[in-house]
């Protein structure tokens, strides 16, 4: 029989994995719409009056794409991922009511009426579907929808609107708070081990971004978008680990940095650093620099760069935040760099050829050690 | 722990948290190594696991606890690294060469 390294989280256990759940479920409800976010980004970044080519008739869309495409789309993906097909119809019914109980784009409302509709859906038709008489199938199933969803859209329009609406405020003011005294960079210390963790795609599409549309619905722009997608600390990382990292490892970093850099896809350089922990104060100096120069140069981005490319970057940017942008990139590429190159150096001769066995070794024995 | 013999897999899938980034890399590659042996391998996301056609799922270890919570009668193989994984290696070599798999 083959010997596998067993399955089995290495490091950690239950907890990470609850988190995980929920993340990916918040995720799980926008990503499969991220070509939305980018029609809407493109348009907003091309038509607005600040845009590159501004023309009024044509930016009419971007509201009406924020306000209620966006949110609705969540909120029917959100459903589906709870009940299928029903499920979906019934999240975008309640959405509705969730978009006009509220002033702002009401993402994480969509995120939790979407879902909660569709489970009371679902145990209505637990209930229903066995006492349903021959016949009668298409009727009742097409009215407990309907009075569901009419319901349900009230509970968002009364309840969850006004106070998501509400929550909302208080999370912009304290975003706002911390960019005002220049304290966002701090936020890297959460953000950067989190991402290591793969719970990127839990905050940036969970938490971050939801705060980003309304910033960039009032002022075009938001640097939300850009604290957790900059790709920076990532190539950083990787570009030390070309040069100095454990032998076996540097044939794979060329690679790794094209798809983490132009692909976007950052998962790629997470087990580089799981494997030398120390390196998350690479990627969180790296994040941090970037967070700066962004405020500093007072840049933003007008939708979600997803994945997290450079190339992504450069279309959500708008007209004036090149400079900024490029700049808060390439710092925080060479900051996580240089600090992931002093700490490959430094350890280098005590673990810098244990190879890839060895770090699976020890992922198995933590493993063994911890309780499922 | 679920076990599977290497003739029986015809269908592998990788899982990601969204299902359309790391794991559609992973499986691309894969899919070229294994195509020759006539094992088709797909992605999805790790919370769509149960409802998607599989015979072995492929994960990284960061999901692997919630893939096997998905799927609990699977096969669930974890791997560490993107690019060059030992245990994606050693998966191809025992698919290849005929032997058993197996998750614990």
């Amino acid at each position: 029989m083959a010997n596998f390294i067993p399955a089995g989280d290495g490091t950690h256990t239950g907890w990470r994995a609850s988190v995980q759940k929920v993340g990916g479920n918040l995720a799980g409800m926008v990503i499969p719409n991220i070509g939305a976010f980018i029609a809407w980004g493109l348009l907003t970044a091309l038509f607005i009056p600040t845009g590159w080519l501004p023309n009024e008739d044509l930016s009419s869309m971007v509201g009406p794409m924020i306000i209620n495409l966006l949110p609705i789309l969540i909120g029917y993906t959100g459903g589906r991922l709870v009940h299928g097909q029903r499920g979906a119809v019934i999240g975008a019914i309640a959405t509705v009511g969730v978009i006009v109980g509220a002033d702002i784009p009401m993402f994480l409302g969509a995120m939790l009426i979407g879902p909660l509709a569709a489970w009371v859906l679902k145990k209505i038709d637990d209930v229903l579907d066995p006492r349903t008489p021959m016949g009668f199938e298409m009727l009742i199933s097409n009215f407990s929808l309907g009075i569901t969803g009419m319901l349900m859209a009230i509970l968002g329009f009364l309840g969850i609107g006004p106070t998501v609406n509400a929550f909302s405020d208080v999370l912009g003011r304290g975003v706002q708070t911390l960019i005002d005294t220049g304290l966002l960079p701090l936020a890297s210390i959460l953000v950067e081990p989190a991402k290591i963790l793969f719970l990127n795609n839990a905050i940036n599409h969970g938490v971050l971004a939801p705060i980003g549309v309304i910033q960039a619905e009032e002022m075009g722009k938001s640097i939300m978008f850009m604290l957790e997608t900059n790709p920076g600390p990532g190539l950083g990382i990787l570009l030390a680990f070309w040069l100095a990292g454990p032998k076996i490892l540097r044939g794979s970093a060329p690679g790794a940095i094209i798809i983490h850099f132009l692909g976007g896809i950052h998962e790629i350089y997470f087990p580089y650093v799981l494997m030398k922990p120390l390196l998350v104060l690479a990627a969180i100096a790296g994040g941090a620099t970037g967070v700066a120069v962004f405020s500093l140069t007072g840049v933003g981005l007008v939708a979600t760069p997803s994945p997290g490319s450079i190339f992504a970057y450069l279309a959500v940017t708008p007209p004036g935040n090149h400079f900024g942008v490029l700049l808060g990139i390439a710092l925080s590429a060479a900051v996580s760099f240089v600090v992931a190159f002093l700490i490959l150096k430094a350890t280098g001769s005590s673990e810098g050829e244990a190879d890839l066995e060895a770090a699976q070794a020890k992922a198995r024995a933590m493993k063994t050690g911890a309780s499922e | 722990m679920a076990k599977v013999s290497a003739d029986s897999v015809k269908n592998i899938v990788v899982a990601c948290e969204a299902g359309m980034g790391s794991s559609v890399m992973v499986a691309k590659q894969l899919a070229k190594q294994l195509k020759a042996n006539g094992i088709e391998v797909t992605h999805a996301p790790v919370n769509q696991l149960a409802a998607t056609q599989h015979d072995l799922v492929l994960c990284h270890r960061s999901l692997s606890q919630r893939a096997k919570q998905a799927v609990p009668e699977s096969v669930v193989i974890a791997f560490d690294m993107f690019l060059g994984d030992m245990n994606i290696a050693r998966l191809v070599g025992a698919l290849q060469t005929g032997q058993d798999i197996s998750d614990d």
